[in-house]
């Protein structure tokens, strides 16, 4: 998208051949410009001045050419740097901060447009000047509980500006289903159109996330979840207590909430299955020491173990046991998943709301999320929350990883 | 027979004498901090060139060093000079790139107002390295600007100073300053080094200069455009044999001045000067 910004040059730039040379510059650079404004001094002495409007084809050429023009001393207007001020107390951001979202967004610092380092939405925009030139000061989001006193943060919304995700060129099969989400579309197509994206995502060093909900285990999804991080395509896994009980339930004992995964009927006892396996785990003390020690052999949290898959399982009020490593402090959970989500392209929401939230919330807008799920209200509810990159499909989450894990041949 | 009008400035210099200078940090593409500088034959050459220009007829001001900036032999570098025809002497301090000459500032500004004259500043965050990227020529300041110096700055000092600035971009790091590139030698002369110029700064000096003496590379490398003139005679670091003779052949008196031991830090005979004589009230602009 073609990108304008305004550049003002002043002094003797006649006489110097600055103004020209400054033309040229933007010619040469492939960009165009239109003359806003020239005021010719009318003596020698009297200094002339020019503002030009620049159209470059992107933003990365723009900024190219801004450093460019800034050493003939043409400088952009119209922008000023972002206010700062400094947080007076640990956890506590200066009031009036800027609120993020999840795009792409850079401030401006010391004349500069700076590129947020890790975009979240509902942080504020903390400034680092650490760093000497050329690199200069970074900025990046911080969460609310963990800005400290004396960080300098963005207030206001003057010098921020956020990008809306660029649209891939041609028609996709996501984008035309992005209008609406419906149970009614063809899913063969919308899985080999996954499978693509995590291909492309995994052969250009991205990685892939998976938020699983219980749902995956009990609709007998979760051998599906385990062949693909098995066969390497899923490289960090979010869920909660439930979901990984149940798949260490599935494999210990071959019930999920005491139904036999295998028959689909009720096992004698099967209630408690759950808390008996919650219960061995925990006299383990962790799931890799279950494990190790042979207590299961399969499963997707068997398979996060023997692959050194990274998983955080954040804990509920409502969770039984809970098994010893789920993170029981839902901040300090949050904080686990934001050190995980750094390089991932592609992340799948599967049979899960809270999570699938919770996640949605911390990742930028530039990775690809597809939301599974029977109930179309939940992957309307994760759009609706601002994870406008969100591509729902609304289907039975256990056929469906089957075909994903077929087409991606796992 | 000379037809040379001499330049109405340049008979009396400030001088720094060269007690605590060495090559002691890398800030140009000449200092290596490898190869020492005798200092005794610094001293020698130093009071030699300042020998040569009282000989010449320029006055000699001499200003205290300080230890803790070593460059502050390079006096050219100070500051622009301005004495504003009758009214009080103006001074703009240099404001420099690299940190370790940045401690210069407030000792020139100091010496300049303990002499009476009015200290005007750049802005802060300008760079701009005084006479060194700021030489006058028919009433109008060639400023250069990239390595040292900023562009904008030009303008500022412009409005400071009251007179036209022309930009030139350096475009060869060995030429950092504009007085390694351009020498005024009379009202219609200079010695030019295209080399350090983009396609725009020589159009500039092509406009600018009726009689231009250009440098070939070779010659421009030697800094015999970094050169003192003083009235008819031309002090200068190194004197390339055609650059001599063409400059007797106008009339100029030539006088070579080994300053070598300053060569080593990138500077020769007009970085370790500073007009103090400039006026750009007085002398009068080219038509616009």
């Amino acid at each position: 998208m073609p990108v304008v910004e305004t550049f003002e040059v002043e002094g003797h730039i006649v006489d110097s051949l600055i103004l020209a040379k400054v033309l040229d510059l933007v010619l040469e650079a492939g960009a165009d410009y239109r003359m806003v404004a020239v005021d010719i001094g009318r003596t020698s002495v009297d200094p002339s001045r020019a503002v030009l409007e620049v159209t470059a084809t992107d933003d990365a050429a723009i900024g190219r050419l801004t450093e460019q023009l800034r050493v003939h001393g043409a400088n952009p207007v119209g922008t000023e740097d972002a206010v700062l001020a400094l947080a007076d107390q640990d956890g506590v951001l200066p009031a009036g901060f800027y609120s993020t979202t999840n795009l792409a967004t850079e401030a401006r610092i010391d004349g500069r447009w700076v590129a947020v380092a890790n975009p979240e939405m509902d942080c504020g925009l903390v400034v680092e000047r650490g760093r000497p030139p050329p690199e200069g000061p970074t900025v990046r989001t911080v969460p609310m509980h963990r800005v400290r006193a004396g960080d300098e943060v963005v207030v206001g919304n003057d010098g921020v500006r956020v990008r809306a995700p660029e649209k891939p060129r041609g028609v996709s099969t996501f984008e035309f289903m992005d209008s609406e989400v419906s149970s009614e579309k063809p899913k063969a197509l919308l899985v080999r159109n996954l499978a693509d994206r995590m291909r492309m995502a995994r052969d250009t060093g991205g990685r892939t996330l998976a938020v699983c909900g219980p749902a995956v285990v009990h609709t007998g999804g979760a051998p599906e979840v385990a062949r693909l991080v098995r066969s390497g395509w899923v490289h960090v896994l979010f869920a909660g207590n439930g979901f990984a009980a149940h798949d260490l339930e599935s494999n210990a004992l071959g019930t999920s909430l005491g139904v036999s995964v295998a028959e689909g009927a009720p096992t004698d006892g099967g209630h408690s299955n759950h808390l008996r396996v919650i219960n061995e785990v925990r006299r383990h003390g962790s799931i890799t020491a279950a494990v190790e020690a042979g207590y299961v052999d399969g499963g997707v949290m068997f398979e996060c173990v023997t692959r050194d898959v990274p998983f955080v399982l954040a804990g509920s009020i409502r969770d039984d046991g809970p098994l010893p490593d789920v993170i029981t402090d839902v901040v300090a959970a949050a904080d686990r998943m934001r050190e995980l989500v750094g390089g991932v392209a592609v992340a799948l929401m599967l049979a899960t709301t809270l999570h699938a939230i919770a996640t949605g919330n911390i990742l930028p807008a530039a990775v690809e999320t597809y939301c599974v799920d029977i109930n179309q209200a939940v992957v309307t509810k994760l759009a609706d929350r601002g994870s406008h990159q969100a591509h729902g499909i609304v289907t039975d989450v256990g056929p469906f990883l089957r075909q994903l894990a077929d087409e991606l041949g796992a | 027979v000379s037809d040379i009008t001499a330049l109405p400035w340049g008979r009396r210099y400030l001088m720094c004498p060269p007690t605590h200078f060495g090559v002691l940090y890398e800030i140009n593409p000449w200092m290596h901090t490898e190869v020492a500088v005798d200092r005794d034959r610094a001293h020698g050459q130093w009071e030699g060139l300042m020998a040569t220009l009282r000989a010449a007829g320029a006055e000699v001001v001499v200003v205290e060093p300080d230890d803790s900036v070593p460059d502050m032999v390079f006096t050219a570098n100070a500051g622009v000079v301005n004495l504003r025809g009758e009214g009080p002497p103006q001074f703009v301090p240099s404001h420099f790139r690299f940190p370790e000459r940045q401690g210069e500032t407030e000792i020139f500004a100091a010496w300049f107002a303990s002499q009476g004259f009015a200290v005007d500043r750049l802005r802060p965050e300008l760079a701009h390295e005084g006479a060194g990227d700021a030489l006058p020529f028919l009433g109008t300041l060639l400023s250069g600007y990239r390595f040292r110096s900023d562009q904008p700055a030009a303008t500022e000092l412009s409005r400071l100073i009251g007179a036209p600035v022309r930009s030139l971009e350096l475009v060869d790091p060995r030429l950092y300053h504009v007085d390694i590139t351009f020498c005024p030698l009379d009202d219609r002369r200079a010695l030019c080094a295209p080399m350090g110029w983009d396609d725009y700064g020589r159009r500039v000096v092509e406009a600018l200069v009726p009689e231009p003496l250009w440098l070939t590379d070779d010659e421009a490398l030697t800094f015999c455009a970094n050169s003192v003139v003083v009235g008819s005679t031309v002090v200068m670091p190194v004197t390339p044999p055609r650059v001599g003779r063409q400059l007797e052949a106008w009339g100029f008196d030539v006088v070579t001045c080994d300053v070598g031991e300053f060569l080593k830090a990138g500077g020769g005979c007009r970085c370790l000067t500073l007009s103090l004589d400039v006026d750009l009230e007085t002398t009068t602009g080219p038509a616009p």
